[in-house]
């Protein structure tokens, strides 16, 4: 316990000093970097509850994907199975993985088969940001999905914004690290004729993942490594975009990612066999055009196809075809069209209306094949003065699932709500006070309808409903002081007819019910500071996320009132980064309470809290035009060892140098 | 500004004071006597295997007494565990090894590895008997483990037919169901196997997806199949050692089967009966609805264990078989004799008596 103290009191200390710093007014103008004309809403300034990792705050933690990177964000709880080649998912406000939403470039990324994406498939190193809003953007001009969800985790590439492109570019660069972690990148943009901008990124990533750590059984406990777990995957994406000449833009993308990773498993006593794998080969094209017809009025159309193909295989799985080997071919194409109208100086009226068709075909005898027809629409009404922000929205979701075997679920429908309302303090007052209420409707995914003897197609959708109140407070001093954005939020959700599997004839066969009723209460609270003082200049950013979820289905359940799985009372993570001259360098940590393993809290399904901390420093080079910078990290160095999924070990200390070049 | 450093410091607090788990005291280990052994299956993936002993001296349950014995976890999903010659054999499925105990102490004597040496694939090892100087066990990998009771070796692995599961003696012969459960078609069949040469002499079709096994002192083999959880029902099938045929088939969903004096006492699995019933050998029907007379409520009633010298019944009630079971004791009439918690075990599913 004092060596556990010892690790987490690190964090404080830092994070304090990061406060006291700040408090200092220097006498230096404090630019902020920006590496092109990106340009968003101040997430602090929001209407709707936001939170914005920068470029460079992503190539400052240690987070190589998405996954990683949203560990940082308050009120996210990050399940990640251990290693490179560890699935990635997120619960946002503990609604669970299928109410996040993705939005890549401003276009949604689904997956109806599992309802969550892996988000270690995702890498962080061509993102001019990652956006985190709750419930969604507070744009009006958005495709209807983005509505659709209780949290959105929003990626933007540099191609998002080409206007920001003044002159061709490209980098590559390498980086290498324990556990024969090896990744390389390169990316390139021309500018053409005719405002025609191509771009391309792609990156390789190599990992063994063989990091050691200690299968603890009593007095047969043993150092070991992990084994199978190895991670092979290439990514890549291909960008045209357009400007025309009365404004309107329109952009294409192709994106590809192809993976093959062992799947090491959790730790069984006495057994270490490990042979499965997952291989993924994945690719969309989308395509998106924004134009303004007139001042007033500005329309959105965008469309994708998406394929994703999982092949999973046990070769030790007996039965009597030599092992398994399941093969998902899930396939969607999807339109969205929206407008927004000003109505008035201070109203705005939007209307978006998407489709998507996706089908879902496997390798399995007895599979249903099912397939969907989804829409949604969604009508926002909004309205804005110098100090008020106030929205109401109304969704309207509906699905229709056909099956070519077995019976398909009855088609489903809902209206449902969503109001926001936001008010400064005063004209100058650095505060605003928000609240928002929406009303969530998750349709049940493949697996939970259709999965071969677990799917129940009788499954009624999940129903969450959210409440938020929250201050938040930012002050960008001009001349000689730093900045300071801080905001709170609590919130209160509810969830109704929650999806869970429990097991039903034994342990091995587990069935898909409409159990839960889940009470959600929690605290966000989000501070960014920066600020220059000498010839140092220093950022800083603090979460720290509060929160009970209760499962409240059944009074007489030995799990009443108790918590649900894996999620912690409390969590946090901290960023402090410095720069001098050429140098940079930073210090982040993440932190995790206790949590439960299963939903009857008890001490023997508790789980110890736990605490990472990274440290980097970058040395950046110019010569003539290229510049180059060479990065070394050494993260986890308490070498603390931690699971975050029970008997899934995550790895201990461990390095990573990276070069990079740029023009 | 002060504010907000003070919020954080303070929210750092309260998190360092929350990140640590309870500590549990440890508990006292007692000496076995005479009393109950209770294999608790723990879940799939959490190396949760637990045996209680329960005392008769003092009624009083010690879980996790193999831990506290031995110093060490069991592993992975302990399928079943038979007393045998003074020895307790416990089938560990996802650890796929046989760990052998001192039954009288329940100290660790040795731990047999299931694992096809060819392959390196892991055996899982499910259910396990005694005949003569040899237990044998079977796995989903088809084949039944010879052990021998002296030298703790395997003799021999015996090839049987898909997924096999529930295995019963009845003479000079096994009969070992082949469930098939690992394929998308089951297999319906029963394995022979004569004990002399220690080989599969045949297959009987018996009924889909059999599943647990239980033999009479009449020469008569008790077998719960399953059925395919779409068009083929669960049912229980009769099948006479004498004229090596089914003589007796009726659709009812039965999870484990035990035969004492005279009566099949039934657990319903998860489509039948909740309660524990009690079945005619001649023609299945019901002799009790509900075995239990005075009320007791059980949530799930995984295993049935019956003591051949008092025939008191034993029924192990896994809830949900995620939250912490119980067991519960009935005199023959099905009147509640004791019952208790098996905290913090997981998925109670076998009681073995122990006296000395």
């Amino acid at each position: 316990m004092r060596s556990l103290l010892r690790h987490f009191l690190w964090a404080p200390v830092v994070l304090c000093a990061a406060i006291s710093l700040q408090a200092q007014d220097t006498t230096r103008t404090m630019e902020k970097v920006k590496v092109t004309g990106f340009k968003k809403k101040n997430p602090f300034d929001d209407r709707l509850p936001a939170q914005s990792l920068s470029q460079q705050t992503l190539q400052q933690v240690n987070a190589p994907t998405v996954g990683d990177a949203a560990r940082f964000f308050s009120g996210v709880q990050v399940k990640d199975y251990g290693g490179a080649g560890g699935l990635k998912t997120i619960s946002v406000r503990s609604l669970g993985a299928s109410h996040s939403g993705l939005l890549y470039d401003g276009i949604p990324v689904s997956d109806v088969q599992s309802g969550q994406t892996d988000l270690s498939r995702f890498s962080s190193n061509n993102l001019q940001s990652l956006d985190l809003y709750q419930p969604n953007p507070s744009v009006s001009l958005l495709p209807a999905r983005a509505f659709s969800s209780g949290s959105v985790l929003a990626m933007y590439t540099p191609s998002f914004n080409v206007a920001a492109l003044t002159r061709n570019r490209w980098q590559a660069g390498v980086r290498n690290g324990s556990f024969g972690y090896w990744q390389a990148f390169g990316g390139a943009a021309w500018i053409l004729p005719r405002n025609t901008i191509l771009s391309f990124y792609t990156e390789g990533v190599s990992s063994e993942g063989d990091y050691p750590f200690t299968v603890i059984n009593g007095n047969l406990s043993e150092k070991t490594k992990r084994n199978n777990s190895r991670l092979r995957s290439l990514q890549g994406e291909i960008n045209l975009s357009k400007q025309f000449r009365d404004s309107s833009s329109l952009q294409l993308k192709a994106w590809s990612f192809v993976s093959k990773r062992g799947l090491p498993g959790a730790i069984v006593f006495f057994n270490d066999r490990s042979v499965q794998q997952l291989y993924n080969r994945d690719y969309f094209v989308q395509t998106r055009y924004v134009k303004s017809i007139s001042e007033n009025t500005s329309l959105l159309i965008a469309g994708k196809f998406n394929h994703a193909y999982t092949r999973y295989r046990d070769p030790d799985f007996l039965n009597n075809s030599g092992g398994l080997d399941d093969r998902y071919r899930q396939n969607e194409g999807y339109l969205s069209a929206s407008v927004s109208q000003a109505v008035s100086q201070n109203i705005t009226a939007a209307l978006s209306a998407d489709f998507a068709y996706t089908t879902l075909h496997a390798n399995k005898s007895n599979f249903a094949k099912p397939s969907r027809w989804s829409n949604w629409d969604n009508l926002l009404l909004s309205y804005a003065d110098s100090l008020w922000q106030v929205q109401g929205s109304v969704l309207w979701s509906y699905f229709q699932d056909e099956t070519k075997r077995n019976n398909a679920s009855v088609s489903r429908n809902k209206f449902t709500p969503a109001f926001s309302l936001s008010r400064k303090l005063g004209l100058r007052s650095p505060l605003m006070l928000r609240a928002f209420y929406k009303e969530v409707y998750r349709m049940p995914t493949f697996n939970d309808l259709y999965y071969n003897f677990i799917g129940n197609t009788s499954l009624r959708p999940e129903l969450a409903r959210q409440y938020n109140f929250g201050v938040t407070y930012s002050a960008h001093a001009k001349g000689t002081a730093g900045h300071f954005s801080a905001s709170v939020d609590g919130y209160i959700n509810r969830i109704n007819d929650k999806i869970v599997a429990v097991p039903s004839q034994n342990l091995f066969v587990w069935t898909m019910l409409n159990l839960g009723k889940v009470d959600i209460k929690g605290v966000d609270v989000t501070a960014e500071a920066g600020g220059a003082f000498g010839m140092i200049t220093w950022n800083a950013r603090v979460s720290y996320t509060w929160q009970q979820a209760r499962d409240i289905t059944d009074p007489s359940s030995s799990s009443y009132r108790d918590r649900i799985p894996y999620t912690p009372d409390h969590s946090g993570s901290g960023i402090l980064s410095v720069a001098y001259r050429k140098w940079t360098a930073g210090y982040s940590a993440v932190l995790s309470g206790t949590r439960y393993t299963i939903g009857d809290n008890s001490s023997f399904t508790q789980m110890d809290g736990w605490g990472t901390q990274d440290v980097f420093v970058a040395r950046n080079f110019s010569l003539k035009q290229l510049h180059l910078q060479v990065k070394a990290e050494l993260n986890n160095l308490a070498d603390r060892r931690y699971d975050i999924i029970n008997l899934y070990p995550m790895p201990g200390r461990s390095y990573k140098i990276g070069f990079t070049i740029n023009q | 500004m002060k504010t907000t450093s003070l919020l954080i410091a303070l929210s750092l607090f309260v998190f360092v004071s929350s990140c640590n788990k309870d500590d549990n005291p440890a508990p006292e280990t007692p000496e076995v006597t005479t009393g109950l052994y209770v294999m608790s299956e723990g879940n799939f993936s959490g190396s949760n295997t637990m045996l209680t002993y329960y005392g008769f001296s003092d009624n009083k349950a010690t879980t996790d007494y193999w831990n506290s014995v031995n110093g060490s976890g069991l592993g992975g999903v302990g399928n079943d565990i038979l007393l045998y010659g003074g020895k307790i054999y416990i089938p560990m499925n996802v650890s796929s090894n046989v760990t052998i105990a001192n039954a009288f102490t329940a100290k660790l004597i040795s731990k047999i590895e299931f694992t096809d040496p060819a392959s390196g694939a892991k055996r899982e090892p499910r259910y396990a008997v005694g005949y003569k100087n040899k237990v044998l066990v079977s796995s989903s990998d088809g084949t039944v483990a010879v052990i021998d009771t002296t030298s703790l070796t395997v003799d021999k692995w015996i090839k049987v037919g898909a997924n096999p599961d529930g295995l019963a003696v009845s003479g000079d012969r096994l009969y070992v169901a082949n469930s098939g459960g690992y394929n998308p078609v089951f297999d319906s069949t029963l394995s022979v196997v004569d004990l002399n040469t220690m080989a599969e002499t045949q297959k009987v079709k018996i009924g889909v997806n059999p599943g647990f096994v239980a033999a009479d002192n009449s020469g008569n083999i008790y077998v719960a199949c399953g059925g395919n959880y779409a068009d083929v029902a669960p049912s229980l099938v009769k099948f006479s050692t004498a004229t090596n045929s089914v003589v007796k088939a009726a659709d009812t969903a039965i999870g484990k089967i035990r035969y004492y004096d005279g009566l099949l006492y039934a657990t319903g699995g998860y489509f039948g009966s909740k309660n524990v019933r009690t079945l005619s050998t001649t023609d299945f029907k019901e002799t009790r609805s509900n075995f239990v007379t005075d009320g007791t409520a059980i949530i799930n009633p995984y295993g049935v264990n019956i003591d051949t010298e008092t025939g008191d019944v034993y029924v192990t009630d896994a809830k949900n078989f995620v939250t912490t079971g119980e067991v519960f004791c009935f005199d023959k009439n099905g009147k509640k004799k004791f019952n208790f918690s098996v905290a913090p075990a997981v998925g109670p599913n076998t009681v073995v008596l122990i006296r000395q």
